[in-house]
């Protein structure tokens, strides 16, 4: 009893801190003392206030451009993942060259977004005479490319660090590649591909909302900020700012409570 | 055994891949489809000659009028206002190969820039000659002025001898660079080469007759002229094609008068200067001037000046910086990091909307320089 009651006024404090941390700040923000140690003044920083006016008087807009970004991010997501996935396969079932082959995949994480976005919308060009699904399919490249390396790393340890023997007990029972495949391997990997997705997910919107800036069509959060400081409207690009924060947090989330059942149902197995 | 393993793998990996791929290949079709029977109806009622109306019509059709954005795009958007077209228009990159590759028909390009990179056959040009014609916005009266002489409020009234003395040297570098543009582009060469000499001089030839000409086609001798009227287009357009989404700025947007974006106090009191000297001491001596873009014979003035020693005489250290990419040169003046700055008067309008006092001293372009580009 004494000992679940301390637990839970730790879990309560490990909350609070944080949250009053955050709410001193927000007030500091929205009275503009912010403003005084930045030295910046409400054009430049804009108080919280203003942003959530800009963000309710255009929530159509921020919808739209939200909806843009999402599919882009998710989509780009899940076919890296699922490359990645598969690279990783390939690459556990020969293990003399697998391992080296993963290590240079690895280098896709260092592909700048911004030397890829172009070039991906120069080569997507003649795929469609309708701009929209041409800058779609750009963008989706770019993000998927991204995602390809996070995860072939991970699935493939998910799919090489196996319980020891575990793999010659299955042989011994003379189990198919494919039942060693479900059985064994898929979820022994389940770990491996969430943690996966909690690098790749963030990674995949940053470089949805970064491609955005090149494409063709103009649309998504990420090219709304970069229009609105150019053309030096700050208080617009920080509300599509606090947008894209949100779509970050709220999917990052969501995952995250996936993974808890997901990971919650096997342990029950 | 391994073998075997291998191929199931990969061969579900391709499976996945190639369905994915042919369920969007398949929407792709259709929208194809639907996209080449809009534009043969509009082709087949056209006649022999097309006229600059149908040219505009037939891209707008096909969704193939591009332009670079970011502030740029408001005399497109006004243009397609004038013949009831969607306000829509491609995202153009800073090269014209979106027009070479034929993905825009109606392309975005300034006379002095990617006119000259279209039509001409030097290092890095595409060599189009005369096979390419053009849509003038001056001609179509959707004209906004652009490259300005600007600065803020603030600063102006706190130094108001150093804007005189920068807006005099200035102006005098623009009479040199018009009355002898080769030389002038060689100067700007020698100050930074973002593109070639060739390219620096055909630039050098066509701001001069930005710099000399209204947007009535009016030769104007006193360089730096603000015309009210043109201002006032200016400001009209901007006021129906700028749009926020900050409501407090839109409000202010449509409440600005010309008088609350320039000040012609100072280029009176520079213009009617004897030699400089008499414009008093400057309050600030060491200034900078933020450009628009990369160093290019667009801004040959200032270098000219700065070459000639203009700006020393008039007591002035001037440091140009140069711009490019998504540098915004009202943000660089408002807060400070520079003193001067040259912009489109649209985007000190918007600038101003958002609560920036920016303040407009000379007008060094006396029309647009911007055109849609369309191959005969």
């Amino acid at each position: 009893m004494k000992t679940t009651k301390k637990i839970n006024l730790d879990g309560i404090s490990a909350i609070m801190y944080p949250l009053a941390f955050g709410i001193i700040v927000f007030l500091m923000w929205q009275g503009g003392v912010l403003n005084t140690l930045l030295h910046t003044d409400t054009n430049t920083l804009p108080p919280p206030s203003r942003i959530n006016s800009i963000i309710f008087d255009n929530t159509a807009k921020i919808l739209l451009n939200l909806k843009a970004t999402i599919i882009v991010a998710l989509i780009g997501l899940l076919l890296g993942s699922l490359i990645g996935y598969g690279t990783a396969i390939i690459a556990a079932q020969n293990k003399k060259w697998g391992s080296g082959g993963i290590t240079l995949a690895s280098a896709f994480n260092a592909v700048p977004i911004v030397a890829l976005a172009p070039v991906m919308n120069n080569l997507t060009k003649h795929f469609s005479s309708n701009v929209d699904y041409r800058s779609m399919l750009a963008k989706t490249i770019v993000v998927m490319i991204v995602c390809i390396a996070s995860m072939a790393v991970n699935a493939y340890r998910g799919l090489t660090e196996l319980k020891p023997f575990a793999k010659d007990l299955m042989k011994t029972y003379a189990a198919s590649n494919f039942t060693i495949f479900k059985k064994l391997l898929l979820p022994n990997s389940v770990p491996y591909v969430f943690t996966a997705l909690r690098v790749s997910l963030p990674a995949s919107i940053i470089s949805a909302l970064v491609t955005e800036y090149f494409s063709e069509k103009v649309i998504g959060v990420g090219r709304q900020i970069r229009e609105n400081i150019v053309t030096a409207q700050f208080a617009t690009a920080w509300a599509y700012i606090i947008v894209s924060c949100f779509l970050g947090i709220v999917l990052y989330v969501i995952l995250l409570l996936v993974e808890n059942s997901v990971m919650k149902n096997r342990k029950i197995k | 055994m391994e073998r075997k393993n291998i191929k199931k793998a990969t061969f579900l990996v391709f499976a996945a891949m190639v369905v994915l791929s042919f369920s969007s290949c398949s929407k792709e079709e259709s929208a194809t489809v639907t996209e080449t029977k809009e534009v043969s109806t509009t082709t087949t009622t056209v006649s022999e000659v097309k006229t600059d109306k149908d040219r505009i019509l037939e891209a707008a059709a096909a969704g193939k009028i591009g332009n670079w954005g970011l502030g740029n795009e408001y005399e497109i958007l006004a243009l397609l206002a004038k013949y009831d077209q969607p306000l829509e228009f491609l995202s153009q990159d800073f090269t014209m190969d979106g027009f070479d590759d034929d993905s825009i028909e109606l392309a975005s390009a300034m006379t002095y820039n990617e006119l000259g990179l279209v039509k001409n056959d030097y290092d890095g040009a595409y060599g189009y000659g005369d096979s390419v014609g053009y849509i003038d916005m001056n001609d179509e009266g959707v004209a906004m002025l652009e490259d300005n002489l600007f600065t803020t409020k603030e600063f102006a009234m706190a130094n108001p001898n150093t804007v005189k003395a920068f807006i005099y040297a200035s102006l005098k570098g623009w009479a040199d660079a018009c009355a002898d543009p080769s030389a002038a582009a060689e100067v700007v060469y020698k100050y930074g080469s973002s593109v070639s000499s060739e390219h620096q001089l055909y630039m050098a030839s066509e701001v001069k007759k930005l710099v000399e000409t209204d947007t009535l086609g009016n030769p104007v001798s006193n360089y730096g002229y603000m015309d009210d009227a043109a201002i006032q287009q200016t400001l009209d357009l901007a006021k129906t094609y700028i749009q926020l989404d900050d409501s407090k700025a839109a409000e202010k947007l449509a409440s600005l008068t010309i008088d609350d974006i320039r000040d012609t106090s100072y280029w009176v009191a520079a213009t009617e200067s004897v030699d400089g000297s008499d414009l008093g001491t400057p309050e600030k001596t060491d200034v900078k001037i933020q450009l628009k873009w990369l160093p290019q014979s667009q801004f040959m003035g200032y270098y000219m000046a700065l070459d000639k020693g203009y700006y020393d005489e008039v007591g002035l250290n001037v440091t140009i910086v140069p711009g490019g990419g998504d540098i915004a040169e009202t943000t660089a003046v408002y807060n400070g990091t520079v003193d001067f700055g040259v912009t489109w008067v649209s985007n000190m309008i918007s600038a101003n909307a958002a609560g920036m006092g920016l303040l407009e001293v000379a007008q060094i372009y006396q029309r647009s320089g911007l055109l849609l580009v369309y191959k005969k």
